[in-house]
Formats: C-alpha cells, sequence, structure tokens
C-alpha cells in the first residue's frame, strides 16, 4: 500500500485520544454540581489515562521506522475526597445538615479543557503540514 | 454501435471496481475523465503479460480503495454511527492526495506519450 500521508496513523490516533479526553471534561462539567450518582454518593471526577501503542507490535511497520500512536488506556475516578458544604435545605444533606457536592473545581477542568483544545490544534497542524506537504511534492512536477 | 453491446456482457465484472470510483461525492468532479485514461492502458494490453500495467492497475486500485474508504467513512458519518470526524476528514484528504497522485503519474505518462509522438523521424 501506497504510504501517502506518512504518519498520519499516529496523529489520527491522537485526535481520537483527545477528543475523548475532550469528552470525560464535558462530562465533569456538567457533573460539578450532581450530589446524586448511581451509587448513591455525589459524581466522582473522572481523568483519562493515555497510553503508548507501538504499531510495531501489530504489525504494521513504516518507513521511518515503528510508529507510537496513543491511546486511552482507562478512564479512572480521581480519590480525592468530595466537598462537603453546609446546606440544610437540600434533599441530599445528612443529620448535621452537610452535602457532599462532588470534588469538582471548574477553574480546574477549564484549564484541562484549554490543554485538550490546544493539543488537538497541535495534531490538526500536524495533519495539514502532512498534506502541504504531500501537495508539495506532488508539485515537483509541474512546469 | 454494435460493439458497444458485448463489452459490458463479458467485461463487466471486471470494470466495476475502477467504475466505482466514480462514486464518492465528496472530491470534485475530475474523477470521472480523468479516472479511465489511468485504468486504460492496463486494459487493452493483456495486463498478465504487462508488468507495468499489471503496476499501474495496482496503483489504480489502490486509489480506488483510498476513495471507496473515504466514501464510507463519510456515509457512516452521515448515518450517525459513531465515526469521529476527523477520521472521515482525513479518509476524504488520503483519497484527494491519492488522486491527485495518480493524475500527475498519468500526466507523466501522456506527456513522454506525446514527447514520442513529436519526435522528427
Amino acid at each position: 500500500m501506497v504510504e501517502i500521508l506518512s504518519g498520519i496513523q499516529t496523529t489520527a490516533s491522537a485526535l481520537t485520544a483527545e477528543r475523548t479526553r475532550l469528552d470525560v471534561i464535558a462530562e465533569n462539567i456538567a457533573n460539578a454540581q450532581t450530589t446524586r450518582g448511581p451509587d448513591g454518593g455525589p459524581y466522582k471526577r473522572r481523568v483519562v489515562v493515555f497510553e503508548t501503542v507501538l504499531q510495531h507490535a501489530l504489525g504494521r511497520t513504516t518507513p521511518g521506522g515503528a510508529s507510537a500512536t496513543v491511546r486511552v488506556a482507562r478512564i479512572q475516578t480521581d480519590p480525592r475526597p468530595p466537598l462537603l458544604v453546609y446546606r440544610p435545605g437540600h434533599p441530599d444533606a445528612d443529620a448535621n445538615g452537610m452535602v457532599a457536592l462532588p470534588n469538582i473545581n471548574v477553574h480546574e477542568e477549564m484549564a484541562d479543557l484549554i490543554a485538550a483544545s490546544r493539543a488537538f490544534e497541535a495534531n490538526l497542524a500536524v495533519v495539514k503540514n502532512a498534506r502541504a506537504m504531500a501537495l508539495q511534492t506532488l508539485a515537483i512536477g509541474k512546469r | 454501435m454494435s460493439p458497444l453491446s458485448p463489452i459490458p456482457l463479458t467485461r463487466s465484472a471486471a470494470d466495476w471496481p475502477v467504475r466505482r470510483m466514480d462514486g464518492p461525492p465528496g472530491l470534485p468532479p475530475v474523477t470521472a475523465p480523468a479516472g479511465t485514461p489511468g485504468a486504460a492502458p492496463a486494459g487493452p494490453t493483456s495486463p498478465a503479460a504487462d508488468p507495468f500495467g499489471q503496476l499501474l492497475q495496482q496503483f489504480v486500485s489502490e486509489v480506488n480503495q483510498h476513495q471507496q474508504v473515504a466514501a464510507q467513512t463519510v456515509q457512516a458519518l452521515q448515518q450517525g454511527q459513531p465515526v469521529p470526524l476527523h477520521q472521515a476528514i482525513i479518509a476524504m484528504e488520503e483519497a484527494s492526495v491519492s488522486f491527485q497522485l495518480m493524475v500527475e503519474v498519468r500526466n507523466k505518462l501522456l506527456e513522454a506519450y506525446q514527447e514520442l509522438m513529436r519526435l522528427q523521424i
């Protein structure tokens, strides 16, 4: 198979991974005030963990050697304890009037969101440049 | 008029993959006119005895495969299947660039042929 846009698989995998990260951040922001989860407690912040996959291990090699793609290894919960707030009127308040809010800091999530967005942008720039390089190479034959 | 009817009967199966290349709607209409000349050298000269023709045919079928993958991905995306958007765009870009490579090869071949035909004898 002719390798038209080399290294594009690596970038595509990174784009997918960053997309998943964005989804998880959206989930965290959306549930920042959720006091009731499926297990009864407040929503727990979730974090994505990326891992490298060697294409070589999958039996696919590229001319430049083994290219490492990235994928989401797992999505795990943040172990930090929930935030206790005194709200006696809340339906989920305990006997002392304390409500357990999720361990989410929206500012932290926004910073993560910006990081994910920038990483996505960087990978898009790679795609754009790979395409531009391929087209410029094709233009060698033109007069 | 008569030679037109027997051709589809004998060659329909072999012609299908080449003709389907015109299908993907996401690409410019250059596909239709340029697709046939690329495949033409392999057709009339019997491909089994012609290694260069075979090579060309293989290349054209690879380009065709790229186009089909792009069309399928875009179709899946439009049907609401969980296909990442960037994957569809990358597939389309790959199809587009490989098609342009094919057009460049075809241009070079044609140029060489015309150069030969211009030879003074």
